[in-house]
């Protein structure tokens, strides 16, 4: 490998002084090796060859060419990979910080102002920043020189205060200035609700049905139990409309479009029609019927849930009376044991990975976004994988290697490298619209002017991801295809074998691990990429799965949520970028970790198909 | 698997032949497929891209002879399909005509009171219409067409077959279309009441009309001149009565000062908000009012637009009411626009300005048609061609010949562009269909300067969507190319020292079991989705930038000036301290030095700040106070480093080199170290009198190369695009550093030359076409990058080299714009047209580097 050096200077043949002085710039090389390698370095820089001999002369004069050595630049270099990593960890580190810590259950702090009045909240971050001159005129003279002082910089913090109902503000900046004092009561609350985000507060009192409970007789196991039940409900409620009644309206709806069909395909008079009419009408009457019976006993559960009421009040004592079922959690945040803590932490983040998103996607879950991911780039593996394998093969095993497939070869490379959303226009352009809109008029004339595959959707989606990603399997392919030996091929043929049937069972099992780091590889860049999308069917909230139990199960044609767009559209669309920031730095922790995972996954492959290639050369 | 056994002559199995010729076939076809598809993807973007720059074609032409003996036309008009067409005689009579066959379908008389017609205008919204009398009064009238679809079973029985498709009642024409339904279209004439504008009753000589419906009242506009002089405008606000069907109007009348006396204007044009009025004589003098203060109107301008002895005859408004078409006798076609101009000889500061000059048509020009939809207008010639021209692209789309050789009676474009009927002297008529999807856009409006009305001069403008209907899309891509280098400069400018310097040390100064462990973290980085790298740029880093901005700068001084002291003070140690530290921990010390350095320019960024930029970089950068001599000083305190450095070193490195030799180890470091700091200081020195200097002359960066400070800027993009670019640089030119033959190095080391020397020297120049081609794929992913410079750059399409503003790239255009263009629409194709800008550019820089790879690899493979 690197052989340790024997930097001389530049100058040192000319100069016979030198010569003459020490007598020794000719020793030879592998002595300095030796003394190199007592160095925990393979190389060296910097000392000639005097300075491998301390104990001969110590500290004596030594020839010391800097320039040669380049030190200054050297630092410069390293200083630039440190920047390099420097950024990369801090990256890391911030993501994982704020994705990981933004569940934990924060204490909440009642903060008395120099105004008189109070604000409760927790604390969400702080930082120097610089009053403007507005603010400061009307500021005390000794606050004021305070901050001159602080070079005009002054300490505020972010209290997320909640109560957006009540302030239309969830979040408050509080300079340190305006802080006369905080506390940690023990009887405020963090209520987290269906609607308008969390309240914190305290609890005034319980209507259960008529039978109040308040001050006392509220124990926290008793709100919890209630709370449990009024949970279920909720859960009953919702299955009724959410699965049953969205089941007949679906099975009318599906009758409604066949009965359309025959009408478009047969005409409006046609006895065809008017058959398919006569059959239609009995069913859709049960199903209408139906339909008000799960209505009504929606209605009557809806009436009972409201019932059960729970009164809040603020540090302001503004009061707020809400269904219990509205609430999702809630807990004495400055009176929780560590064990509570962490049991909290960990129903938000159960929460957060199986629910659907509620608030404009800023609370709740991201189920739907996880599923559609994951929807999306298995069908485009499983799009890619066949096309891309067959390109690859017949580029290195069929085709006459030659000028046209080297340039074919450079176009594919090169295609590699064409920006996605240009694969984006492309996929809404030929699929969506001309693909789509064909299949549209011919099989699904009845929807029509609603398009069906004439829009945006995952088939679409995953099929432009497809197009986008098979020049890398085509490379990776490609590379572990040439790294099959032709001694194999050749033996393989030479024992009888087809052109197929090498390939098969003998060039196909050995490039295998490496197809699959291209795959692999193929599916972390569809999967953390986001710009095409948004151009072919990922929406803000889809309300529907890809996936669900109504016939034909996989519906192609919707639109569906997508981590990374989920990204984009929370921190940049909502009503409160700051509301939504803790959401976008756990639903990025998710994205990197599921991209990350990936990647490793590839590079293990890749490090065993390098293990098994060494040992299998011969 | 095999089946041939090596005795005996045993055939091979049937379905192993099948197999083998099935794949053979599937693998061939279908990879050519995958390539062709992939490749097919350009030819689809062209594909579409293609109809913008199409001029219109013709699609049928149908001519045949009206009854002689009808009374000439003064207008005409047709619906949106193309079914029938309403001609105005001068007499008042109303003719319903089906205009694919000519068959008169109904004709009526209006009602004039036996009252002679003498001036007559049609607003541009082509059914609303203005009748000027001879006893001073004007009627406002309306010409519309009604059309309603019924489903096919309520098709009226006994019908007139008028054409194939077509059948009529009498009345209304009934149309059978798509998807099994009918349409009927009737025509509809309505005549107001009359309004005397001329208070003594002399005839109306010139009318203007102008119809605007916005606000909750529609309003109608009208200019008149009568026989006396008096010029009037009066605004008129109808209301059509829904028992009796009749249309009642208010009208407010203002009387303009009186033109010079004996004035024979003939042409009178009004704007819809009713603030400019015109009035022009037929040897092109035009007079203009201005209304801006209602109440007093003023005579602002008297110009002449054409030369002498040439005769005016198309004096019109296009869409919007801003652009004045000129048309003379000579053939010659003009486009003014009222603008303020210093040079006004106007009293309210406004001129005409000749802003398109279009081709002449040959022929006097006799007639024009302004388009209801975008600025595409029709006009015609006393030879009797029409020629249809776009004003803002300047282009003539479509040149069409009636064949009479005589002036045309009238004509009228479909309100939908896609046909033309124009009736001739004697009645002969012409029915063109045609297709114009994309009359705005060219070559030139799309990359060139176009002068848009209301614009003061020709610019690079894209705005895609506006308010108003009257609103004239904006698709000038260089504003999105300028946004694209933009950011892929800075980036670059930040990513590639980096990377670079990162992958040489990586390469050929760490250790290989430290790079072993740094190269797999800034290869994970390659992967990391770029909506993540937005999201934390733009949510994260902006702000940050904006509070810090001066450390932020700061850095860019204070880190490298670390570094370079720290390199010196390293050159104290003793040398087998420096050679056993060598490896890991002086690594780990650039970490120490390197958040040293950090952490200083944290403390002293508001202290520079105030020594710098008067305390507030903000306010310095935007509003061009305080002295710009400390930032030109910062801008060259680089180049007179390397200046001051390089021939520092030419003029006494040898000399200094000898004298070091001399020294005692320590004191060599030492008078080393002080070298440095004495060419900091002259380096220091020189760039601070440079940047008086260049002050002194005028120059001041804030005038272009920054500017007013917004939060989400083409920095923090830079930064963040320099992220996702640093470790697909990184990698790649590690990978071409390490695929240097090791003989090289050992070959160079063994000469007796130092690792620094090597890899300056041996390494890099060896695996220099490979690091290109890192930079140039770089380059290529920063120019299509898109999630970050959506989320980061602010999104505005300007032409500013300030660092501190927005931007707007190709590619945040395209994932805006793309979702709410309408399909095939102008802006759907311009979008297409980004796109295939994009991998035009991106497939230039990715084949170089490609190339330039190839070329490395043969030569690395050689060595």
């Amino acid at each position: 490998m690197k052989i340790g050096a024997q930097p001389l200077d530049k100058h040192t043949e000319n100069s016979e002084q030198v010569e003459t002085q020490y007598g020794e710039t000719e020793e030879p090389p592998t002595e300095v090796g030796a003394a190199v390698e007592e160095g925990d370095s393979e190389t060296t820089a910097g000392p000639t060859t005097t300075s491998g001999h301390e104990g001969v002369r110590p500290g004596k004069s030594s020839v010391w060419d800097f320039k040669a050595r380049g030190e200054p630049f050297l630092w410069g270099l390293g200083g630039c990979l440190v920047v390099g990593i420097l950024m990369i960890v801090g990256f890391v580190v911030l993501i994982l910080y704020n994705g990981l810590l933004t569940f934990f259950p924060a204490p909440i702090e009642r903060v008395a102002l120099r105004s008189g009045s109070v604000a409760a909240g927790e604390l969400s971050r702080s930082e120097q920043y610089k009053p403007g001159p507005e603010v400061l005129a009307e500021l005390p003279a000794e606050i004021r020189k305070r901050i001159s002082e602080n070079h005009d910089f002054a300490h505020r913090r972010l209290y997320r205060i909640g109560n957006y109902d009540l302030y239309n503000e969830d979040f408050q900046w509080i300079p340190d200035y305006d802080i006369t004092g905080t506390t940690r009561p023990k009887d405020l609350f963090h209520v987290e609700r269906l609607e308008w985000g969390p309240f914190i507060g305290t609890i005034k009192s319980l209507d259960l049905n008529g039978r109040v409970v308040s001050g006392k007789t509220l124990t926290l196991d008793e709100l919890h139990t209630k709370h449990a039940q009024a949970v279920k409900r909720r859960g009953r409620i919702r299955s009724i409309e959410r699965n049953q009644i969205a089941g007949v309206n679906y099975e009318l709806e599906r009758g409604r479009l066949k009965l359309r069909k025959i009408m478009l395909a047969n005409g409006k008079h046609s006895a065809e029609y008017l058959k398919a009419q006569r059959d239609f009408e009995p069913r859709s009457a049960t199903l209408e019927a139906r339909h008000h019976e799960l209505a009504k006993e929606a209605a009557a559960l809806k009436e009972k849930d409201a019932k059960y009421t729970i009164a809040l009040a603020d540090v302001n004592g503004k009061e707020k009376l809400i269904k219990l079922s509205d609430v999702v959690r809630l807990f004495p945040a400055n009176d929780l044991t560590f064990l509570q803590k962490v049991e909290i932490y960990f129903s938000r983040w159960w929460e957060f990975l199986s629910q659907d998103p509620r608030e404009a996607n800023t609370e709740g879950g991201v189920m739907p976004a996880i599923f559609g991911t994951l929807c999306m780039t298995m069908l485009m593996a499983l799009a890619v994988a066949p096309f891309g394998i067959m390109a690859a093969l017949y580029l290195r095993e069929y085709a006459k290697q030659g000028r046209m497939v080297s340039l074919v070869r450079i176009c594919v490379n090169n295609l590699a490298g064409v920006p996605s959303i240009v694969y984006g226009v492309f996929g809404l352009g030929f699929f969506a619209y001309v693909l789509g809109g064909s299949i549209d008029s011919i099989f699904y004339p009845e929807r029509l002017p609603n398009p069906t595959y004439g829009t945006g959707g995952l088939l679409w989606a995953s099929l432009t991801l497809a197009l986008l990603t098979v020049p890398v399997v085509i490379v990776a392919t490609e590379e572990a295809l040439a790294a099959v030996p032709t001694s194999m091929r050749e033996g393989s043929l030479a024992c009888g074998a087809s052109k197929w049937q090498t390939i098969k069972y003998i060039v196909l099992p050995r490039a295998m691990p490496g197809i699959m780091t291209g795959l692999i590889l193929a599916m972390a860049r569809g999967a953390g990429e986001v710009a095409p999308l948004m151009l072919v069917g990922v929406v803000k909230l889809a309300p529907e799965l890809p996936i669900d139990h109504f016939f034909p199960y996989i519906h192609l044609d919707r639109s569906f949520m997508h981590l990374g767009f989920h990204i984009f559209d929370v921190g940049f669309q909502s009503r409160n970028s700051e509301a939504a920031k803790p959401m976008v730095y756990v639903t990025t922790l998710l994205l990197i970790s599921l991209v990350f995972i990936m990647n490793a996954v590839s590079i293990v492959v890749r490090n065993r198909l390098k293990r098994k290639f060494f040992a299998g050369h011969f | 698997m095999t089946n041939s056994e090596p005795s005996g002559p045993k055939k091979t199995r049937r379905w192993v032949l099948i197999a083998d010729r099935i794949a053979d076939h599937t693998i061939s076809i279908g990879g050519t497929l995958v390539i062709a598809a992939v490749l097919g993807m350009m030819v689809f973007l062209v594909y579409e891209v293609v109809p913008l720059f199409r001029d219109g074609k013709v699609t049928s032409h149908v001519e045949y002879d009206l009854p002689k003996k009808e009374p000439a036309v003064v207008a005409l008009s047709m619906d949106d399909y193309k079914t029938v067409s309403a001609s105005l005689s001068k007499t008042g009579k109303v003719t319903v005509r089906h205009v694919k066959t000519g068959v008169t379908l109904q004709s009526s008389e209006l009602d004039f009171g036996g009252k002679k017609l003498t001036a007559f205008s049609k607003a541009i919204d082509g059914d609303h219409v203005a009748f000027g009398f001879s006893d001073g009064t004007v009627r406002l009238g309306r010409v519309t067409f009604e059309s309603e679809i019924l489903p096919s079973d309520q098709l009226p029985p006994d019908l007139k077959k008028v054409s194939d498709k077509d059948r009529t009642d009498g009345q209304s024409v009934f149309s059978v279309v798509p998807g099994d339904q009918i349409r009927k279209i009737t025509v509809k004439v309505q005549l107001a009441d009359e309004i005397q504008v001329s208070e003594d009753k002399s005839p109306i000589v010139a009318l203007g009309y102008q119809f605007s419906s916005f606000g909750e009242r529609p309003r109608s506009t009208l200019a008149t001149l009568d026989a006396q002089g008096v010029t009037t405008l009066s605004l008129a606000e109808s209301k059509l009565n829904l028992f009796t069907r009749k249309i009642k109007t208010s009208v407010e009348k203002t009387l303009l000062p009186p033109l010079p006396p004996g004035v024979p204007a003939t042409y009178a044009l009004v704007n819809d908000v009713a603030d400019a009025v015109f009035f022009a004589e037929r040897n092109g003098k035009v007079y203009r009012y201005s209304l801006k203060d209602p109440q007093k109107p003023v005579l602002a301008e008297t110009v002449e637009l054409l030369p002498k002895g040439v005769e005016l005859t198309v004096f019109g408004f296009l869409l919007g009411d801003r652009s004045l078409v000129v048309g003379g006798s000579d053939g010659s076609l003009n486009i003014y626009f009222l603008l303020a101009r210093n040079d006004a000889h106007s009293s309210d500061g406004l001129t005409f300005v000749l802003a398109r000059k279009l081709e002449p048509q040959g022929a006097p020009i006799t007639g024009f048609s302004p388009s209801q939809r975008g600025k595409t207008f029709a006009t015609s010639d006393s030879q009797g061609r029409i020629w249809i021209r776009h004003g803002t692209s300047q282009a003539t789309l479509i040149r069409l010949n009636s064949g009479t050789n005589k002036p045309l009676e009238a004509f009228v474009m479909a309100p939908r562009l896609d046909g033309l009927l124009a009736v001739g002297s004697g009645g002969r008529t012409n029915y063109w269909g045609l297709s114009i999807p994309h009359p705005e856009t060219s070559l030139r409006s799309l990359f060139g300067k176009v002068w848009y009305e209301g614009y003061p001069e020709p610019s690079y403008t894209w705005q895609s969507t506006g308010a108003t209907d009257a609103f004239e899309p904006k698709l000038s891509l260089t504003p999105l190319i300028f946004g694209t280098l933009k950011a892929t400069f800075y980036s670059l400018l930040f990513a590639i020292p980096i990377a670079l310097l990162a992958a040489i040390y990586t390469s050929e100064f760490l250790p290989a079991k430290v790079s072993g462990k740094v190269k797999p973290i800034m290869e994970i980085m390659a992967s990391l989705p770029s909506v993540v790298l937005g999201f934390v740029a733009a949510l994260v880093l902006a702000p940050v930038v904006e509070t810090w901005i001066a450390s932020f700068i700061l850095v860019f001084v204070v880190l490298p000036v670390t570094l370079v002291a720290a390199a010196y003070l390293w050159q104290l140690l003793p040398p087998y301290l420096a050679l056993r530290l060598q490896g890991l921990p002086k690594f780990l010390l650039m970490f120490l030095v390197v958040g040293g350095g950090m952490f200083v320019a944290y403390r002293l960024g508001p202290l520079f700040e105030r020594l710098f930029f008067n305390g507030n970089f903000k306010v310095w950068v935007s509003s061009g106070t305080g002295s710009s001599v400390p930032f030109l000083f910062l801008l060259l305190l680089p180049v007179s480093a390397i200046v001051v450095g390089f021939s520092a070193s030419r003029m006494f490195g040898f000399k200094f080199g000898r004298y070091l030799r001399e020294l005692e180890m320590p004191y060599a470091a030492i008078v080393d170290l002080l070298r440095w700091v004495g060419v900091t200081m002259v380096a220091v020195g020189f760039s601070y009198a440079a940047a008086v200097v260049l002050n002194l002359l005028g120059v001041d960066p804030r005038d272009g190369l920054v500017g007013t400070y917004v939060q989400r800027n083409t920095l923090v993009v830079g930064f963040a695009m320099g992220f996702a670019v640093i470790p697909i640089i990184y990698t790649l030119a590690d990978d071409a550093l390490s695929a240097v033959p090791e003989h090289l190095r050992s070959a160079s080391l063994g000469c007796g030359a130092t690792p620094w020397q090597t890899a300056l020297w041996i390494v890099i120049p060896t695996a220099l076409s490979g690091v290109f081609s890192a930079v140039m794929i770089g380059m290529g992913r920063a120019v299509g990058e898109t999630m970050i410079v959506v989320m980061s750059a602010g999104n505005t399409p300007l032409l500013d080299l300030n660092v501190f503003n927005g931007l707007r790239a190709l590619s945040a255009n395209i994932a805006v714009e793309l979702p709410e263009a309408p399909k095939d629409g102008t802006l759907y194709r311009v979008l297409f047209l980004t796109g295939l800008v994009l991998f035009g550019m991106t497939f230039v820089i990715n084949t170089v580097a490609e190339l330039v790879r190839l070329r490395f690899r043969k030569r690395a493979m050689q060595l």
